[in-house]
């Protein structure tokens, strides 16, 4: 009598199955994967959903809208001067005086913001910001036929430098940040 | 008779059904974040050229509003990434001294935008802007 060999394991149909199963999950993750990889190349990352920015975004448009005076915006004070990483304006207050601020963007990822009221400063510090914050001027034609040029070509002249034009880009040198704050009228 | 192990016929097909049913689901899920994911970015960089733009729109002299052009004149590059784009401006008078200056960003060949609405007043000459 031959004894009957009992083999442990699976049948070659069980382990097919498994692994064609196992194969889709691979498959799917990977064509999810490719999406969610093409979508991040092609758009910059979204920073205005981190709270951090949105609160440095907000309290500058503030300053700027709030910017006031014959110059509001000096070449220069106390050890700052206006660059591109700097951005000094002197702003009203709530209260009817007027505070010079400085925003410091000189520090990668760090945004400082000082204030001077009456001589007496105060400090703001944020961070986790992104690295390429850039601070630039922007001249707005004040006219429709001003503007029927473009506005690099109208001339300066015809134009108030009072804007302020607020970049940031990502790791990837994209620009995810570009908004543009005027002052308002003050009575 | 002899006693065989393993799953019937209507077994397997019950489980692959559910399996069939739980991946279809959590790929509609996935892919539905995903597609919010997107367009929440896209918003949100048509919303800041769409502020920019309002920001030269408000300096135009009120009288001036209509011959202004009707494309955007400010600088559009945080649009790039929803290439091909277009803008455009309206603008309406709804009564005497208002005009509603309506800005609008077209993109996914005009099958997604974003709109902003600006009324202008008129302030009898100064350009309270």
């Amino acid at each position: 009598m031959v004894k009957r060999h009992h083999a442990a394991g699976y049948t070659l149909l069980e382990v097919v199955v498994a692994m064609a199963v196992f194969g889709l999950f691979l498959a799917i993750l990977g064509v999810l994967t490719v999406e969610m990889r093409s979508q991040e190349k092609r758009l910059p990352v979204n920073f205005l959903r981190h709270p951090q920015v949105i609160v440095v975004i907000s309290k500058l448009r503030r300053d700027v809208q709030d910017a006031f005076g014959p110059n509001p915006y000096p070449a220069s004070f106390a050890e700052y001067t206006q660059t591109p990483q700097t951005l000094i304006v002197q702003s009203v207050q709530p209260s009817g005086g007027v505070q010079t601020i400085v925003w410091d963007f000189r520090t990668t990822g760090v945004v400082q913001r000082h204030a001077w009221n009456v001589g007496v400063p105060t400090n703001w510090t944020s961070r986790g910001l992104p690295a390429a914050f850039q601070v630039d001027a922007v001249e707005i034609p004040a006219t429709a036929a001003k503007l029927s040029a473009s506005p690099q070509q109208s001339s300066a002249a015809s134009r108030r430098p009072w804007g302020v034009r607020i970049t940031a880009r990502d790791g990837k040198g994209r620009v995810a940040i570009d908004q543009i704050l005027q002052p308002r009228a003050h009575e | 008779m002899r006693r065989e192990k393993g799953f019937s016929l209507i077994e397997v097909l019950a489980a692959l059904l559910i399996l069939t049913l739980v991946i279809t689901m959590s790929l509609a899920a996935f892919v539905e974040r995903n597609k919010r994911l997107r367009q929440a970015s896209e918003i949100i960089l048509a919303y800041q050229a769409l502020a920019n733009e309002a920001e030269y729109r408000r300096r135009i002299d009120f009288s001036m509003l209509d011959a202004a052009p009707q494309q955007f004149v400010s600088d559009t590059s945080v649009l790039a990434p929803l290439t091909p784009f277009g803008t455009a401006v309206s603008v309406q008078q709804t009564q005497l001294g208002v005009k509603n200056v309506t800005m609008t960003v077209r993109w996914n060949n005009g099958q997604r935008e974003a709109k902003l609405a600006l009324v202008r007043v008129d302030t009898g000459g100064s350009n309270l802007w």
